[in-house]
């Protein structure tokens, strides 16, 4: 399965095809995604449109397929949509300054964290072997957020409904990598 | 071997006779079929001795056939002590014997057990340790003894691994009311994992006969795994073990090379009950087993146990196996019921209609044997007088097959280390179970339910209950039927001569636990540590109910009052590659890793980091570094930094927690400016250091060390809110890739691919900090100088790493530029006399020692660590990190190597290398305060013991007006 282990792969593939495989998994590092912290951040996301979460360790689909998620009651993840590469996300990160006056401090989730998606009818069986948290569909729904360890590694998952997302250490990319590939192996068709 | 020698199908519902194997079996060739145990396959053969006992090497065969004995312990290659009864035979495997002397047919330590009297329990501690000194001379030869099997040290590690599961509800075993449970709570809604130690469903319904037609297992396995198989409600794991019970139903599941941790909501053990023995004389010999064996024997393997059996029995269910041993050819010369009547005529009635001839009130008082006590050739039958007593005389009868069941003890293990307590019941001779907490509960035989209609309604109970509990729709209770009594009271014979076994494992007769008690160990713990009863491979199995017996008995307690030996996880022997599974050893790579693959570099660990040391040959380690030292002193470098730690502290009071957290002030630090960052914590002692950069009115970026960042990102969190600050803590260090430019021509490097800051050393001085583009990326830059020589550390974020790296090295073309690693620079910092945390520090270390007093706020009201620091300034300073020299060509000390004051030790080396700008050996060290001063001489034990006299020096060795990094 390794061989879909692409940067450049993530186009969207449909919901179906997704789904006939066991289990893939897409490096989306290459994606926007940004984060933002403090009182006023969800005021200042709300003014450029986004919708949030109304709690914690849950995130929510944006009209454009990009996702926010919300890590506390201040801290907000931002996740580009695969069509637009993230696009406007990007522009977001690029237009934010740091304002004195304002508690909204942009955190460089782009630079500090890796991203892949694991797909497919096993995601949650993949990372029942690498992580404590029950990932299954019943317990972790579509919109649902983790904040947890996954092979002794602190991984963001958000259920994005045909995917879980990870986020986590941008320089553990190439051993988390391997953690989970290595974990994919026993559903490999 | 040819499938004519097995019994007829449908016996043998585990092999496959279309597929033979052949494997070796203690020198000899053997044959079976693909679904045998080694051990049925042995049997198959005709092969009964499978292994000597622990203490007497008494000749075994298999006793209960499902893994719960040491009986059918064997070595495999490349690993002891394998059940037999449970390993897959496996074409070409080569299985030996174990604990021998000589061979498994003649094992000439067999005469032990002639001498067993004169070794009763509790001998090994009461005989070697007499006169004084013999320990010395027994020691070797009780080595040369002990233990099992042979270990191969040439063990290659394989693949284990561990993975979670979630269930709603997990049931352990899976016989007849496992399955009916699972299926009463998968229908209801329930996600139900179903836990079963054998290779099949059914549990005893494989090997039992339920009824006089014994037609009724049979059908009913098969309804039952019609609407269990493909049931999208329930997993099924065949050959797992559930081997612990940990609070909240945290269950550890062994199967095959993983280990499972479930976590379920409830959790129903049906495990069911072991079958118990009988305890007489000679009850170990070979072709001597549990009912249970021999049906296991037949219905699973389709093995003929004996052609002329007996069954001593306690029960009904000895009838039953009279019924199916005939059945299957085998001559059943008597049944030998200890009780007075069956519980249902009707068995007594087919038994007269098949001329199987019963022996009411009676007992095998002896199995006999031929000689060598190769297998067992009859049964001396006495008639019960009293408890454990039987008549003078009685009948001998030949036989090839004594099958004994004394009743059934509920496998408590798993429940017992879940807080459930066992009770006796004094009216049906059993142990019960209760107390368990609650998500814990019980179902099938293992509650004391035996009868086949009771088994299944106590699981349809037990799912309902566990139903009710998930809020899930939960059938309606059941009915239950009275039912016979199981056990047989006190089906223990002793006998003059001994050798009436109630621990197999260990070879302990009655005597040995009465004995025990007679030596004043009166409490069944204390008996077990002294006698060793339980302490086996089958932990109790079938020993645990007789001990509780016979010490209630020899104390004059009920056996509730006795109880039973802890049980405590693992349930079954369990291998430290399941505990330890697939390591997950994490590392990380800086952004830029793949250039310095590319550029050679040998590559080193720095916590979880992988990190340059040089570029070059490991072999040449010591020119590479010396090399490109110099080219850092004359020419220009280029380090990757991106490990260090990087903070980034944004809001109103970021100024005030870090003046409150660091030695030093930073309220009035100018933004473009840097300042070293010191921090100490509560005791005064040194646990951090980095450089923290003004960035604006509420920002500043500090760096820390590699190894520290994680834990003062904790402590600025812990501070900021204890402190109740408006400061927002980023931890940047992933983030941020960085390099650091350094030597008397990195400006001019720089300058090539930065246009938009002013790089002369007047507008951008040393300790200054800048925000701008290099080579087209927003950076943050730094003029500091870690490594003595003008430099400048650039700061980006991590997506452009590389692009800033191949910026740097192209514009450094023309210039000469090199990389340089981590053991270069540590090389170049200690020749300027810059310590390391936690390497040139300790646990101990106050800033007084190595000379940070200039980075004290000493007007400060307040930061971490200022009150001890004053206290510890207090006191006469007794220790020092100095400097020191050797001449070149010294033996050079190692980091760690004592500094030694007379005959005492007065410190140890923290650093050391040769320095080839100043052409001497360079280091730190810590030394007596008194031993501190430039010029004095110091003593270094260096290796093999040698002592060499290094000097004190005034640091830093290189450049000390600091004239080429402020340049």
């Amino acid at each position: 399965m390794t061989s879909l282990l692409k940067a450049d792969s993530f186009e969207e593939r449909s919901p179906q095809a997704v789904l006939a495989q066991p289990c893939t998994l897409t490096d989306l590092t290459a994606v926007a995604r940004v984060g933002f912290r403090g009182a006023d951040s969800a005021a200042w996301l709300q003014t450029h449109g986004y919708r949030l979460p109304a709690q914690p360790n849950k995130a929510e689909r944006q009209d454009d397929g990009a996702w926010v998620a919300r890590l506390s009651h201040t801290e907000y993840l931002l996740l580009g949509a695969l069509a637009d590469h993230g696009a406007p996300v990007a522009a977001l990160e690029a237009q934010w300054m740091l304002d004195d006056n304002a508690r909204n401090y942009l955190l460089p989730r782009q630079d500090s964290h890796a991203w892949l998606q694991l797909a497919g009818d096993q995601a949650s069986a993949v990372m029942a072997k690498l992580c404590g948290v029950d990932l299954r569909e019943g317990a972790f729904a579509m919109g649902s957020v983790a904040q947890t360890s996954a092979a002794r590694t602190n991984v963001i998952v958000v259920n994005t409904g045909r995917a879980l997302q990870l986020l986590f250490d941008r320089p553990s990319l190439d051993y988390f990598l391997g953690a989970v590939s290595d974990a994919m192996v026993e559903f490999e068709e | 071997m040819n499938s004519h020698t097995r019994l007829p199908a449908p016996m043998g519902l585990l092999i496959d006779r279309e597929r033979p194997l052949h494997f070796q079996f203690d020198g000899q060739a053997c044959q079976g079929f693909a679904g045998d145990s080694i051990a049925s396959a042995l049997l198959g053969s005709g092969r009964w001795l499978l292994s000597r006992s622990f203490k007497y090497h008494r000749p075994r065969g298999p006793l209960s056939m499902a893994g719960q004995d040491a009986n059918t312990l064997v070595q495999l290659p490349d690993e002891p002590n394998v059940l037999a009864d449970l390993e897959a035979a496996r074409d070409g495997l080569v299985v030996e014997g174990q604990n021998f002397n000589g061979s498994l047919a003649h094992d000439r330590d067999a005469y032990l057990g002639k001498f067993s009297r004169f070794m009763p329990v509790g001998f090994y501690y009461r005989s070697f340790y007499k006169p004084k000194g013999m320990w010395k001379v027994w020691e070797p030869l009780i080595r040369k003894k002990a233990g099992l099997g042979v270990l191969d040290l040439g063990f290659r590690p394989q693949y284990y691994d561990k993975a979670y599961l979630f269930v709603d509800l997990a049931v352990i075993g899976a016989g007849p009311a496992g399955l009916r449970a699972a299926l009463d709570a998968a229908n209801a809604g329930a996600k139900v994992l179903l836990i079963e130690q054998q290779p099949v469903l059914g549990g005893s319904l494989t090997y039992a006969r339920f009824d006089i037609a014994g037609t009724r297992a049979t059908g009913l396995r098969q309804e039952l795994l019609a609407a269990v198989e493909g049931h999208p409600n329930i997993q099924v794991l065949l050959e797992a073990t559930c081997n612990g019970w940990f609070t909240d139903n945290y269950l550890p599941v062994i199967q095959h090379k993983r280990l499972y941790k479930v976590r379920a909501s409830r959790c129903l053990v049906a495990a069911g009950a072991f079958d118990q023995p009988v305890v007489f004389r000679n009850n170990d010999l070979p072709g001597v087993m549990l009912t249970s064996a021999a049906q296991r024997l037949m219905k699973l393997y389709a093995v003929k146990p004996g052609q002329r059996a007996v069954i001593l029995t306690g029960h009904d269910d000895g009838y039953l196996a009279a019924l199916d041993l005939q059945e299957q050819g085998v001559a059943v010369a008597a049944v030998v019921d200890m009780r007075a009547a069956p519980a249902d005529a009707a068995m007594a009635a087919e038994l007269k209609r098949r001329d199987i001839p019963v022996h009411l009130g009676s007992t095998v008082y002896e199995a006999l044997h031929e000689a060598g006590m190769r297998h067992v050739s009859g049964v001396d039958i006495r008639p019960i007088t009293g408890q454990g007593k039987v008549g003078p005389h009685g009948l001998r009868l030949a036989c090839d097959l004594l099958c004994m069941s004394a009743g059934y003890m509920p496998v408590y293990q798993l429940l017992c280390q879940a807080g459930g307590k066992l009770a006796y019941d004094v009216n049906r001779d059993e142990f019960a179970i209760s107390n368990l907490p609650a998500g814990l509960d019980i179902a099938g035989s293992v509650n004391g339910r035996h009868a086949l209609g009771n088994v299944l309604a106590d699981a349809t109970r037990g799912a309902a209950d566990a139903l009710a509990a998930l809020g899930l729709e939960a059938p309606v209770q059941p009915v239950f039927s009275a039912e016979a009594k199981v056990n047989f009271p006190w089906p223990i014979f002793p006998h003059p001569k001994g050798k009436d076994f109630v621990d197999f494992d260990e070879d302990l007769q009655v005597r040995d636990i009465v004995n025990a008690t007679r030596s004043g160990y009166r409490d069944v713990q204390l008996v077990k540590r002294f006698s060793t009863v339980g302490m086996g491979p089958s932990q109790g199995r079938h020993s645990a109910l007789p001990t509780a017996r016979l010490v209630a008995h020899a104390t004059g307690r009920s056996i509730s009052e006795t109880g039973v030996t802890t049980a405590r996880p693992p349930f079954q022997a369990e291998k430290l590659a399941h505990v330890a599974g697939r390591a997950f050893d994490p590392y990380r790579q800086t952004p830029m890793h793949r250039r310095h693959l590319e550029a050679g570099a040998k590559m080193m660990p720095a916590g979880l980091w992988q990190r340059p040391a040089y570029y070059g040959k490991p072999e040449e380690r010591e020119r590479c570094m010396q090399e490109e030292a110099r080219h850092v002193r004359e020419k220009v470098g280029l380090i990757d930094v991106s490990t260090l730690g990087g903070l980034d502290v944004r809001g109103p009071d970021a100024a005030e927690l870090l003046e409150r957290l660091y030695t030093f002030g930073f309220a009035k630090l100018a933004i473009g400016r840097t300042r070293y960052a010191l921090m100490t914590n509560e005791h005064g002692v040194v646990i951090d250091d980095g450089v923290c950069a003004r960035l604006g009115e509420q920002h500043f970026y500090v760096t820390a060390t590699t190894s520290g960042v994680d834990r003062i990102y904790q402590q600025m969190l812990k501070w900021n809110a204890q402190w109740r600050l408006d400061v927002d803590v980023t931890n940047v260090t992933a983030a941020l890739a960085a390099v650091n430019l350094a030597g008397p021509l990195s400006r001019q490097v720089l300058a090539k691919v930065c246009d938009d800051v002013d790089l002369s050393a007047e507008a951008f001085r040393y300790l200054g900090v800048r925000q701008g583009n290099v080579a087209g990326i927003a950076a943050r830059i730094l003029r500091v100088g870690f490594v003595g020589e003008l430099g400048y550390e650039v700061h980006v974020p991590a997506r452009h790493a590389e692009r800033l790296w191949d910026a740097l090295m192209q514009a450094g073309a023309g210039l000469g530029i090199r990389p340089f690693g981590v053991e270069t620079q540590r090389l170049l910092r200690l020749e300027k006399g810059h310590v390391i945390i936690s390497q040139d520090t300790d646990g101990m270390t106050h800033p007084a020692e190595i000379d940070m007093q200039w980075a004290m706020g000493r007007k400060k009201p307040f930061f971490v660590g200022k009150r001890s620091i004053e206290i510890l300034e207090a006191q006469p300073l007794k220790r020092k990190l100095v400097g020191f020299t050797l001449p070149k060509g010294s033996p050079q000390p190692l980091e760690g190597h004592l500094v030694l004051d007379g005959a005492d030790i007065s410190g140890n080396v923290t650093s050391c290398e040769y320095s080839q700008t100043l052409g001497q050996i360079i280091g730190l060290a810590y030394a007596g305060a008194h031993q501190a001063k430039p010029g004095m001489h110091i003593p270094i034990r260096v290796e093999g013991g040698k002592i060499v006299q290094a000097q004190v020096v005034k640091l830093p060795f290189y450049d000390p007006e600091n004239i080429r990094q402020e340049v």
